[in-house]
């Protein structure tokens, strides 16, 4: 066989893939092509996810409840931080009188108290009234009506007052002086359990923080293992674009959008869990916060944490998304 | 246009696909290559692709060695290459239009001068009218048609194929071969990878005879029939 060089009967110049004058626009060009970019990834990826409503439900549904436990609990934390520091503020003492103590004589104790610099407030609660209180609240009238005599006792509820000069909390002097009193039979004012229950509010804390990391961990890997499945049926599809030039973002791009949705939905799913939940439990707890004379309110979830909320877990969803298209993309680079 | 220099390609098994090859294509030629299964037509397109890098030996296109584009700029390069596959690699999932859309969205053409520039390919291809259907609805011709309106639609300087019409009958390969030549009559280069003798011969187009990987004979027949 012979081998020679064909003759060429014409060379014409290739023509420009773009426009002509491009230097100029070019960074115009930049910007339109990667705001097409994310236009046509924009509405892909909803295609995707919405081509297959049941996984994405799924999926959704799953990294919702992932979210909603430590916001739930958070949401508790909150609540009963609130009551203890409306605890730790009241300067409460209550001073249980003996029984023989006569209601005239009460009195006249709870006057001599109300002279001293070092208290604000001194109510006096008679034996009726704790007996009225008692069934009202505990859910044992019927049981006391059985009782002949009221065996409740005279009730000094004292409010301690810092001390004037120096600002210095008063009220473990005040305690002590009450307690050595003959006419006093018992001192409540438990500073020791409050010390315990701020303790165990800072440990609630940290447990809630541990158990959002790892859920939050959790929420990246169902996102990135969906992803992940996602790009693996679509490996076909990944080679035909590399091979038509799209860039490695280019393929990624949709991908994170995937996982955005995913996040933003997972997210509505958590604050939908977290209202049913405000709402099946608003009575119950309405009920027993009436029983601390109203002072506390229920604190439902605000505005900001909640739109930080979608924040996060759009954020969540995106980050998850791109490790895995990432990586994955890169293993399969020429196709 | 392109230019191999010595090239030869081994894969990680040890079959040696390429040996030792050298030639040089100029702008604007449409140039057949032929050969046995296996001869190495697949390994020579997929080197300038650069789904394949060479052994040893460089391969040169416009003027730019291809051993040194890293891999960020790969897309670059593909970019400026239309391709026609065997097996179509249509995605099914998407209409006719926006199959032939892709290299444009790719480039990030705005979507007025994109539907423009696709219904002109489509019309090419005598397509217009399927834009809205489903690829799997199309023939295996009609499918090929769409595989090259995407290929033109970025008007890339070089066009290659990787046996186009393996899977057609000698009326669409012929029709298929047309339209390769109307699009090197406006400038591009063509390189077109198959087994068909008898349409090469019917070409009349320079035609490059590799067997196990060397290139053995580089020649122009004369055109014959049609």
């Amino acid at each position: 066989m012979n081998t020679r060089k064909a003759t060429l009967p014409r060379v014409k110049p290739a023509p420009a893939a773009r426009g002509a004058s491009r230097s100029t626009t070019r960074s115009r060009l930049n910007i339109r092509a990667w705001r097409e970019h994310h236009a046509y990834s924009f509405f892909s990826s909803l295609a995707r996810i919405g081509a297959r409503p049941w996984a994405t439900a799924l999926t959704v549904l799953v990294m919702g409840l992932a979210l909603a436990l430590p916001l739930l609990l958070f949401l508790l934390l909150q609540n009963v931080q609130g009551l203890s520091t409306g605890w730790q503020e009241a300067r409460e003492i209550t001073v249980f009188l003996k029984p023989e103590i006569e209601a005239l004589t009460a009195k006249q104790f709870a006057e001599s108290l109300r002279a001293r610099s070092d208290v604000a407030i001194v109510k006096i609660r008679t034996p009726d009234e704790g007996l009225a209180e008692f069934r009202s609240q505990s859910g044992f009238s019927d049981a006391l009506k059985v009782l002949q005599a009221n065996p409740l006792p005279t009730v000094l509820v004292v409010t301690a007052r810092d001390n004037p000069r120096d600002k210095t909390n008063a009220t473990p002097e005040l305690v002590g002086q009450l307690k050595s009193d003959p006419k006093v039979d018992l001192v409540q004012y438990d500073a020791a359990w409050r010390q315990r229950l701020g303790a165990i509010l800072t440990l609630g804390e940290r447990v809630v923080q541990v158990l959002a990391g790892l859920l939050a961990l959790g929420t990246l890997l169902v996102v990135g293992n969906t992803v992940r499945l996602d790009i693996q049926s679509r490996a076909a599809e990944i080679g035909t674009l590399q091979l038509l030039g799209a860039s490695k973002g280019f393929v990624r791009r949709p991908f994170l959008y995937i996982g955005l949705w995913y996040g933003l939905l997972s997210g509505f799913v958590a604050l939908l869990l977290v209202l049913v939940v405000q709402l099946v439990l608003g009575d119950a707890l309405a009920h027993l916060l009436s029983s601390y004379d109203n002072r506390f309110a229920f604190s439902a979830l605000g505005w900001i944490p909640a739109l930080l909320v979608l924040v996060v877990s759009a954020a969540l969803g995106w980050f998850g998304a791109w490790l895995v298209a990432s990586r994955h993309l890169a293993v399969g680079q020429p196709a | 246009m392109i230019r191999f220099d010595q090239v030869t390609k081994r894969y990680d098994s040890g079959y040696e696909a390429l040996h030792d090859l050298s030639f040089e294509i100029e702008a604007g030629e449409m140039v057949f290559v032929t050969g046995h299964s296996g001869a190495g037509k697949s390994t020579l397109l997929k080197l300038l692709a650069l789904i394949e890098r060479p052994t040893r030996g460089s391969v040169a296109l416009a003027g730019q060695n291809l051993n040194q584009t890293r891999r960020r700029g790969i897309p670059r390069v593909r970019r400026g290459i239309g391709m026609v596959f065997q097996d179509h690699r249509l995605l099914m999932d998407r209409s006719v239009f926006e199959n032939v859309a892709m290299p444009l969205l790719i480039a990030g053409l705005p979507r007025e001068e994109t539907a423009k520039r696709v219904r002109a390919a489509l019309d090419k291809v005598g397509l217009l009218e399927r834009e809205k259907a489903a690829p799997i609805i199309l023939s295996g011709g009609e499918q090929q048609r769409v595989g090259i309106a995407r290929a033109i639609v970025a008007k890339p300087p070089l066009l290659i194929a990787d046996e186009p019409t393996g899977n057609l009958d000698p009326k669409l390969s012929t029709e298929i071969m047309e339209l390769f030549a109307e699009f090197q009559q406006v400038g591009a280069t063509v390189l077109v990878a198959t087994h068909d003798l008898h349409l090469i011969r019917r070409m009349g187009k320079r035609v490059l005879v590799l067997d196990h990987g060397r290139l053995i004979d580089d020649f122009r027949p004369p055109v014959v029939g049609a």
